[in-house]
C-alpha cells in the first residue's frame, strides 16, 4: 500500500503548477512508462536492444490512427496501443525462441526498429508520411481532455496502474526468471525455466508498457511524426534508464523525472541534444554506472529492489 | 533401490573428437555415485549430456524410464534433473533467498494473470514459497545469508546456496560438478554432511564429480572411474582404491 | 545486361561496406567489444575530409590522410580513456559507452553543419570506362581499386607478418598473450585505432560520391552489421564478402523492385539471415552466450 502514497500525493500537483509545468509533468509521466518499459529489457533482462523508440512509435501511431481515422475516444485506444507495442515487441524478439542471443538479438532489434520507422515514413495515407498525423481533441468518458490538468489525472491513473502491474510481475517468479537469465542463462534453464519464452515475454511486456506511453504521447503532443521515433530520440531513452538505474523500478521513475525537461533547453542549438545525452551516458558509466537508484538504496536500504513479496 | 537414471551406451562427439564412448551408467535414489578421473576424461561432458546442453552421437538416457535425450535443457530440468555448475551457477546480483526462490520456480502455483492482478491465490503461493525458502536456509544454518547478495558471499557459502537452490524442489536426480573445489577443510566436512543428508534423508540420486580422493572416499557409496571418455571401472570405494587399472590411469595424478 | 550494370554500380558501394564491416570486425575480434558507435567514426572521417576540402581548401589526398590519422588517434583515445576504464563492469556497459560517444560525434557533426545534406565538391575526376555496353564510373573504379589495395594489405598483415601473428595470438587468448609478454592494453589501443582508421578510410572514400549528413553513421552501422551477419559474424573474409554482396543486392533490389526499398535492404538481410541461417555464409558460432 506504500506504493500508492506517491500517486496520491501527486494529485496535488495541479494546485501548484501552471499550464507549462503541468505539460512537463504530463510528459514526465509519458517517459516514466517509456523508461519502465525499456528498463525491463535493458536492465532486468540485461539485453541490449534498440527497438524502444520503434515500440514507442507504434503505440503512438496506433493511437493516432484510431483517433484520427476511426474517431475513437482516447480511453478506447489505450489498450490497442499497448497491444500494438506488445506485438511489435514480440516480433522484435521472436528469434530468441530459436536461440538468437546477445549481439545478434540486439542487431535484429536495431534492424526491426528502423524498418518500422521506414513504414511510418512510407505509410502515406495511413500514417501521413513524413508530415505525420494530427491527433484530434479527445475525451475520457465524457470529460474533455483539452486541458493539461485533465490529461494529468488521466495519465496519473494509467501510469499508476501500469507501474503497479509491472511491480507485481517483477516481485514474483516471473520477475525472478527474467533477472535470472541476465545473471546466468545456463543456470536458469537448469531450474526448469524456459529461457527463450521468458526473453520474449520481457520484450512483450516492455512493448505493451512503452506502447501505452506512446498513446499518451500522441494525445499530449497532438501530432505524430516519424522523426520523433528514430535513433535521435533513442539516446534519451538509454540515458533515462542508465541515470535512473538498471533494473530498478524506482530508478526508471527517477531517470524519467530527472531528464524529461532537459531536451527543451537544447531546442535552439542543433547537435547539443546528442552531445549532451551522449556525454551524460559516458559520464554515468564512468562515475555512477548503477544510477541514481543505487544512491538512494545506499541511504535508504529499504528501497532496494527486491524480487519477491513477503506478506 | 530402483535406478532413477539410466545411461545406455552413450557417445558424445565434439568436432571429430570422441568425448564419450559407449558409456553406460545408472544412478539410484538415495545413493551417492562419484565420478572420478583425470581432467578431460569426459566427466563434465557426461553431466552436460544428461542435462541436455550437449547432444548425443549415440545411445540413450532415461529418467524413471522416460527418455530425456534430445530435449531442451529446461524440459529436462522440468522432468526432475538438477545440477550445479563448475564455475558457479548462482545469480550473482540476487540474494541467497531470491536464488532459492528461483529454484522453486516450477513449484510456485501462480499464473501470469494471477500475479499481474495480485490475486489472493497468487500472493498465497508466493508467501508459501518464501516460507519454504527461508526454512531451507534455516535447515542449513544459513538464515543469516538470506538477504545478502550472493556475489558477496564466500566460495563455500556460495556452494551451499547453489546446492540448496538445486534441491529446493525435491528433485529425484542431482548432478554436483566439483562442489568442493577451493574449499577449506571445515567447509568440506560441512559439504560431505550435506551431500549425505540429501541422499539419505531426501532420497535423491546423487552423481558427483570430484577430484579430492579423500572427499570421494568419505561421501560416495559407489565410484565410477573415467579415462579418455570411457568408463574403466566401477565399484565401492574400497575396491576402486585397490584396482590396478584405476591406479595405472592415475599414475602421476594426485 | 541491366542486371550486370546494376551489379557493377553496386560493387563500389559494396566495397565501402566491406571496408566498414572489416574494421568493425577487427575491433570485435581483437577486443570482444562490438562497437555500436563505429558508424559514427566512419561518418567522422567523411566530415573531417569535408571540412578540410571545403573550408580549408586543402587537396583531397592530404585531407584524407589527415582524417585517417586523426581518427586513428581518436580510436586509441576512446579505447584507453573510456573502454579500458569500465573493463570490470558488465558487457552491456561497453555497448552503452560506444553508443554514447557515437552520439557525441553525431552531435558535433550536427552542430557544425546543421540539418542540411551536404554534397562534396568534385574531388575525383576519373572518366568513365566503357566495357562493351557497360558503363563503369571512373570514380567508383578508383574507389574500388583503393579499397582492394587496403584489403589486400590487411590480409597480408594479418596472416603473413609477425604483427599479424601477435594479433592472432591476442585474438585467441588474452591471458596467454599477456603471459608471453605481449602488452595487451597497448594492443587494444592500437586495434581500436586501426579499426577507427579503416572505418574512417571508408568514410573518406564514400565522401566524394555521397551526400553527407550527421545521420550517416547509423546507416553505416547497419550496413556494417548486415555485411557481418551475412558473411558470418566474426569472420574477416565473411565481412568483406558480405559487404560486396550487400552492395550488389541493394542495387538489384532498387533496379528490379523499387528504389524506395534500397534503404531497407540491409534490415531485411539482417532479419532474413538470422531467421534462416544465423551463422551466415562463412561463420560457425550462432547463439552467443554472454
Amino acid at each position: 500500500m506504500k506504493f500508492y502514497l506517491v500517486p496520491i500525493l501527486a494529485t496535488a500537483i495541479p494546485l501548484f503548477a501552471n499550464a507549462y509545468i503541468q505539460f512537463m509533468v504530463n510528459l514526465m509521466l509519458v517517459y516514466v512508462l517509456v523508461t519502465v518499459g525499456f528498463n525491463l529489457v535493458l536492465g532486468n533482462l540485461g539485453q541490449l536492444a534498440f527497438a524502444n523508440t520503434a515500440l514507442f512509435g507504434i503505440g503512438a501511431y496506433a493511437a493516432a490512427m484510431l483517433m484520427a481515422h476511426a474517431g475513437w475516444p482516447f480511453w478506447a485506444v489505450i489498450v490497442p496501443a499497448g497491444l500494438a507495442g506488445a506485438a511489435a515487441g514480440f516480433l522484435a524478439s521472436v528469434s530468441a525462441l530459436r536461440g538468437i542471443r546477445v549481439y545478434y538479438l540486439a542487431i535484429i532489434t536495431l534492424a526491426f526498429g528502423e524498418l518500422l520507422r521506414w513504414l511510418y515514413i512510407h505509410g502515406e495515407r495511413a500514417t501521413g508520411g513524413t508530415d505525420g498525423l494530427a491527433v484530434p481533441q479527445s475525451s475520457f468518458f465524457g470529460v474533455a481532455l483539452d486541458s493539461e490538468t485533465a490529461r494529468f489525472y488521466v495519465f496519473l491513473v494509467i501510469v499508476t496502474l501500469v507501474v503497479k502491474g509491472i511491480s507485481n510481475l517483477m516481485h514474483s517468479r516471473i520477475g525472478r526468471a527474467i533477472v535470472a537469465i541476465r545473471d546466468n542463462e545456463l543456470a536458469t534453464a537448469s531450474l526448469a525455466i524456459p529461457t527463450g519464452r521468458t526473453i520474449v515475454l520481457a520484450f512483450v511486456l516492455s512493448g505493451f508498457v512503452v506502447g501505452v506511453g506512446g498513446a499518451m504521447f500522441a494525445l499530449l503532443i497532438g501530432r505524430v511524426i516519424p522523426e520523433s521515433f528514430g535513433l535521435i530520440e533513442l539516446i534519451l531513452h538509454f540515458a533515462m534508464v542508465l541515470v535512473g538505474g538498471f533494473g530498478s523500478l524506482l530508478g526508471s521513475v527517477l531517470g524519467a523525472v530527472a531528464l524529461t525537461a532537459l531536451p527543451e533547453y537544447f531546442r535552439g542549438f542543433p547537435g547539443l541534444y546528442e552531445m549532451f545525452f551522449g556525454a551524460l551516458v559516458i559520464v554515468f558509466l564512468l562515475v555512477q554506472p548503477r544510477g541514481l537508484s543505487a544512491l538512494v538504496a545506499h541511504w535508504w536500504p529499504a528501497l532496494r529492489d527486491r524480487y519477491y513479496r513477503e506478506g | 533401490m530402483r535406478a532413477r537414471l539410466e545411461l545406455e551406451q552413450v557417445s558424445v562427439q565434439f568436432a571429430g573428437l570422441r568425448a564419450l564412448s559407449d558409456v553406460s551408467l545408472s544412478a539410484r535414489g538415495g545413493e551417492v555415485k562419484a565420478l572420478i578421473g583425470p581432467n578431460g576424461a569426459g566427466k563434465t561432458t557426461l553431466f552436460n549430456a544428461i542435462s541436455g546442453y550437449v547432444p548425443l552421437a549415440r545411445g540413450a538416457i532415461r529418467l524413471d524410464g522416460e527418455p530425456i535425450h534430445g530435449i531442451t535443457p529446461h524440459e529436462i530440468a522440468a522432468r526432475g534433473v538438477r545440477r550445479t555448475f563448475q564455475n558457479g551457477g548462482l545469480f550473482g546480483e540476487l540474494t541467497a533467498l531470491e536464488n532459492i526462490l528461483a529454484g522453486l520456480h516450477a513449484r510456485i502455483d501462480a499464473g501470469f494473470a494471477g500475479i499481474l492482478f495480485g490475486t489472493r491465490s497468487a500472493r498465497a503461493a508466493e508467501r508459501a514459497a518464501v516460507i519454504r525458502a527461508r526454512a531451507l536456509l534455516e535447515l542449513l544454518g544459513a538464515s543469516h545469508l538470506a538477504e545478502r547478495q550472493v556475489k558477496l558471499l564466500s566460495g563455500g557459502q556460495q556452494r551451499i546456496v547453489e546446492i540448496v537452490r538445486a534441491v529446493a524442489c525435491d528433485p529425484p536426480l542431482l548432478l554436483l560438478d566439483e562442489p568442493a573445489v577451493g574449499l577449506a577443510p571445515p567447509v568440506r566436512a560441512q559439504l560431505v554432511e550435506l551431500i549425505r543428508r540429501l541422499a539419505g534423508e531426501m532420497g535423491i540420486a546423487v552423481l558427483l564429480i570430484e577430484h579430492a580422493v579423500d572427499l570421494v572416499m568419505a561421501v560416495a557409496d559407489v565410484v565410477a572411474v573415467f579415462n579418455g571418455g570411457v568408463k574403466i571401472a566401477e565399484g565401492p570405494p574400497s575396491a576402486i582404491r585397490a584396482d590396478p587399472v584405476v591406479l595405472e590411469a592415475y599414475l602421476g595424478h594426485a | 545486361m541491366f542486371a550486370l550494370q546494376l551489379a557493377l554500380s553496386g560493387f563500389a558501394q559494396g566495397a565501402i561496406y566491406a571496408l566498414v564491416a572489416l574494421s568493425l570486425c577487427l575491433v570485435y575480434r581483437s577486443t570482444t567489444v562490438v562497437n555500436f558507435g563505429h558508424g559514427d567514426l566512419v561518418m567522422a572521417g567523411a566530415f573531417v575530409v569535408y571540412l578540410m576540402v571545403v573550408l580549408a581548401g586543402a587537396p583531397f589526398l592530404i585531407s584524407a590522410f589527415l582524417a585517417i590519422v586523426l581518427l586513428f588517434a581518436l580510436g586509441v583515445l576512446i579505447e584507453l580513456g573510456l573502454i579500458e576504464r569500465i573493463k570490470a563492469g558488465p558487457h552491456i556497459g561497453f555497448a552503452l559507452m560506444c553508443i554514447g560517444f557515437g552520439y557525441v560525434l553525431r552531435g558535433i557533426a550536427r552542430a557544425g553543419w546543421g540539418r542540411e545534406v551536404l554534397p562534396m565538391p568534385r574531388v575525383l575526376d576519373f572518366p568513365p570506362l566503357l566495357v562493351g555496353e557497360l558503363v563503369v564510373a571512373g570514380d567508383s573504379l578508383a574507389i574500388c581499386a583503393t579499397i582492394a589495395v587496403l584489403l589486400v594489405a590487411f590480409f597480408v598483415l594479418f596472416y603473413r607478418t609477425r604483427t599479424g601473428r601477435v594479433m592472432q595470438a591476442v585474438c585467441q587468448s588474452e591471458r596467454g598473450a599477456g603471459l608471453v609478454g605481449i602488452n595487451v592494453r597497448a594492443f587494444h589501443g592500437v586495434m581500436w585505432g586501426t579499426g577507427a582508421a579503416l572505418g574512417a578510410a571508408g568514410g573518406v572514400l564514400i565522401a566524394p560520391i555521397t551526400l553527407l549528413h550527421p545521420g550517416l553513421g547509423a546507416t553505416f552501422l547497419i550496413k556494417g552489421f548486415a555485411a557481418m551477419t551475412l558473411g558470418g559474424f566474426g569472420s574477416f573474409g565473411g565481412a568483406v564478402a558480405g559487404g560486396l554482396i550487400l552492395g550488389v543486392a541493394e542495387q538489384l533490389v532498387g533496379g528490379y523492385l523499387s528504389t524506395k526499398l534500397i534503404d531497407i535492404t540491409a534490415y531485411l538481410v539482417i532479419i532474413l539471415v538470422l531467421a534462416l541461417r544465423p551463422s551466415g555464409l562463412f561463420g560457425t558460432t550462432v547463439a552467443e552466450r554472454a
